[in-house]
């Protein structure tokens, strides 16, 4: 039996205390004059983290690009990383913590949740952040906040941009439909979707596109074979889908069997770029994935190429995603931003940020003043299962959809406006 | 054996201290700090008004996340609906959404269900509440409702601006403090005790003309009301309500400080919920572990020391009944009295 005395006690407690203490000093750092430290708060566990290792992949690629290259106005970048676990309440955590040890320019956001969050937050804590992916458009419309960026493509940008070129490839298919998640990220999409099909359509071929109402999917699910003998029964042409991650994975991988991908003509997956093929690998079905950044599309551009060229060494993987992109686009902007305003102060970078010109892996791209939303070319790719593929797949064909054309006029502080059926 | 007011008087000074450590984290802290320390005071009531229900009267919920997320929904609706609303009276609200919550699927759950299944059942109702609020436009479906002001409390003398710097921390810690304070005094009433009597013995209990189901349904209801209380108080802290709020992860979120902290103390699912946030502030660096840093501290804790933290600590204190055996939670208010 333990002998527990006073000086026991005594020494536990002033333990206990100096091991407190110790770290104390370092918690209400002041800013480091030397460096600037650009604060990258995403997933990097749970279900989101395989996209938020490529934000920090990207992130980190980016800095060392500009760090290599003279830095941020002659000050190296250090990024200092959180994991947000795509919940609110953990960005919220962190993004608080960076700002308070001085970084108060942000990036990595990808959750629609954790990205809404951050308007007011950054308002009140007086810092800045420009998401990597966040899907949804209430960001550039009716949650707008001055502190709030989106240097990629939006919703309305990818859908337009994929439902132009599907048109103009393959005009004879007029009837779809859509496997959609039952999420506010689906149900978004697939609006953006019908609005593009029944603007576009008519324009390019002075017909109506028939679409059918979408089969909504379960988030989450392990099983979509009731989905799937569901679409079956659809007499439609074309499918659309922003199934997305695991579960796009698990979807196509039950679809095949019942021959659902031969029955169709055209299949449209709104954003999973290699996700679905690099899991099936030659059992992938034929299908146009919208994509944030594909290296060979933007081959010869000098960050393109460093970007992947430096994500194949660092990661092994020869498959890249646009979240990288999107990450190394972030850092890119804030240089050209603290470069222009020639401070890295909030309001001067915000100020800066709007109707910034910048170059990035995709090329140019514009940041709109009126929403903070960055006018970028949209890319798809065509996926085909490939024998000689040492991966198994193989994109047989990709594109750029001029994002100046297909971007939608700025309206911060308004729901975007749909046509629906 | 110590009195009723001597065992206040040491519960008392406990909450002082607590309330003290709280109130010097802005004095050290970044904001980031701050706002966690904040949730962790929301959590260590939320945890409390679960262990009112485990400890207190023997029922175990898995779903105490739906009146958690009820009560931070009736004031964010509010907030943004209603912004001349007193926010007292949207505390309130928030509260009553919450004890409404309790009464519903406690009038259903308790007629139907004990022990386990019981317990699957609240489960099951917190799931239907998170698929409910996914799927209702009003509440901002999966994106949840933003922009939740930190409120003015206006007392007709005067009014107090919570939104600058901390003074709506300070509102939260001293508001979770009452409300701990509240439940202990529930506990160490007289009807605690019946509580207590009921989980020890509900037969007897029963025999002895104690109307069982009903103290159930309203021990379920004060529980309910006190975590729509966490959430109402929490919707204007992170600014943002979203569904993860109602996710069943939320509601294991008490049971794991209550183990950690132990179950068979009053203070136990307070204690938990302070090393939970402090394990978790501290592996945040870990990428990709931290998460697997506090289960296994969890399973640590679980199979060395089923009393919890504070169980570990009565076991050392040598004093009478110390450390709860494992699974059973001993009578709290003896517990403190040799804790303290």
């Amino acid at each position: 039996m333990t002998n527990l005395t006073r000086r026991h006690v005594l020494a536990g407690v002033t333990a206990l205390g100096g091991g407190l203490m110790l770290p104390l000093p370092y918690i209400k750092r002041a800013k480091a004059q030397e460096s600037l430290t650009i604060g990258v708060v995403t997933p990097l566990s749970g279900p989101q983290q395989l996209i938020g290792n490529f934000v920090k992949v990207g992130a980190e690629i980016g800095a060392d690009y500009v760090n290599k290259n003279g830095g941020i106005g002659g000050r190296q970048v250090k990024l200092e990383f959180r994991d947000d676990r795509a919940n609110p309440n953990d960005a919220s955590v962190a993004a608080r913590e960076l700002v308070g040890l001085g970084a108060n320019l942000q990036l990595g956001t990808i959750s629609s949740a954790a990205a809404l969050a951050m308007g007011p937050l950054m308002q009140s804590e007086g810092g800045v952040v420009i998401t990597s992916g966040a899907g949804t458009e209430k960001i550039n419309h009716e949650n707008y906040s001055p502190n709030v960026f989106r240097v990629g493509d939006n919703p309305y940008m990818r859908n337009h941009g994929l439902v132009r070129h599907i048109v103009e490839k393959n005009p004879e298919i007029s009837s779809w439909g859509g496997i959609i998640p039952d999420h506010e990220y689906g149900r978004t999409t697939w609006a953006v979707f019908v609005d593009a099909m029944l603007t576009i359509y008519p324009e390019l071929t002075g017909k109506q596109p028939d679409i059918k109402q979408p089969i909504l999917v379960p988030y989450g699910a392990g099983d979509y074979k009731t989905f799937i003998a569901q679409a079956m029964r659809l007499p439609v042409d074309g499918i659309y889908t922003s199934v997305y991650g695991g579960d796009a994975v698990t979807l196509y991988q039950q679809a095949k069997p019942y021959g659902f991908f031969d029955k169709i003509k055209v299949l449209l997956d709104s954003a999973n770029e290699f996700l679905v093929a690099k899991a099936m690998g030659n059992q992938v079905p034929k299908h146009w994935s919208g994509f944030h950044w594909y290296y060979e599309t933007n081959k010869g551009n000098p960050l393109s190429d460093d970007l992947y060229n430096e994500y194949v060494k660092r990661t092994g993987d020869k498959y890249p995603m646009g979240w990288a992109a999107e990450a190394q686009a972030a850092i890119l902007a804030y240089k050209a931003a603290v470069e222009k305003a020639g401070s890295s102060e909030t309001d001067a970078v915000i100020e800066a940020l709007k109707g910034l010109t910048f170059d990035s892996a995709t090329g140019k791209r514009i940041i709109r003043p009126e929403d903070n939303q960055a006018i970028k070319n949209v890319e798809l790719c065509f996926i085909e299962p490939s024998a000689e593929a040492e991966s198994g797949f193989a994109v047989t064909d990709y594109v750029q959809v001029d994002g100046a054309k297909v971007i939608e006029p700025p309206t911060p502080g308004e729901p975007l406006q749909l046509k629906a059926l | 054996m110590t009195d009723h007011r001597s065992r206040l008087h040491i519960n008392l000074a406990i909450l002082a201290v607590g309330l003290a450590a709280f109130a010097l984290v802005p004095s050290f802290a970044n904001s980031g700090l701050i706002f966690l320390a904040g949730m962790v005071a929301i959590n260590v009531v939320f945890a409390l008004s679960w262990n009112l229900l485990f400890s207190g009267i023997g029922l175990l919920s898995f779903g105490h996340a739906m009146f958690f997320a009820g009560g931070a929904y009736t004031v964010a609706m509010l907030s943004l609906k209603l912004p001349g609303m007193p926010f007292l009276l949207a505390l309130l609200c928030g509260a009553a959404i919450g004890g409404l919550l309790a009464l519903i699927f406690g009038f259903v759950a308790l007629r139907r269900a004990s022990g386990i299944y019981f317990a699957i059942l609240t489960l099951a109702f917190a799931e239907l509440i998170h698929i409910v609020i996914t799927r209702t436009s009003f509440l901002g479906r999966n994106d949840g409702l933003v922009g939740i002001r930190r409120p003015t409390i206006d007392l007709g003398l005067f009014s107090i601006n919570l939104a600058g710097g901390n003074r709506y921390y300070y509102f939260i810690i001293i508001l979770m403090a009452l409300i701990a304070l509240a439940l202990w005094c529930l506990q160490n009433s007289a009807a605690g005790r019946l509580m207590q009597a009921i989980r020890q013995e509900p037969m007897r209990a029963a025999f002895l003309g104690i109307d069982t189901q009903r103290w159930r349904l309203a021990a379920f209801v004060v529980s309910g009301c006190v975590a729509g209380l966490c959430g109402a108080a929490l919707a204007p802290w992170a600014g943002i309500v979203s569904p993860e709020l109602a996710h069943w992860s939320v509601s294991t979120q008490p049971v794991l400080y209550a183990l950690l902290g132990g179950t068979g103390v009053f203070w136990g699912p307070a204690v938990g919920a302070i090393l939970f946030g402090a394990v978790s502030y501290l592996t945040r660096g870990i990428h990709g572990v931290a998460d697997l840093t506090v289960g296994m501290l969890l399973l640590a804790v679980v199979l060395a020391i089923p009393g919890g933290v504070l169980g570990l600590i009565s076991r050392f204190a040598g004093g009478r009944g110390a450390g709860a055996a494992p699974g059973r939670a001993l009578p709290f208010t003896r517990k403190v009295e040799k804790a303290s």
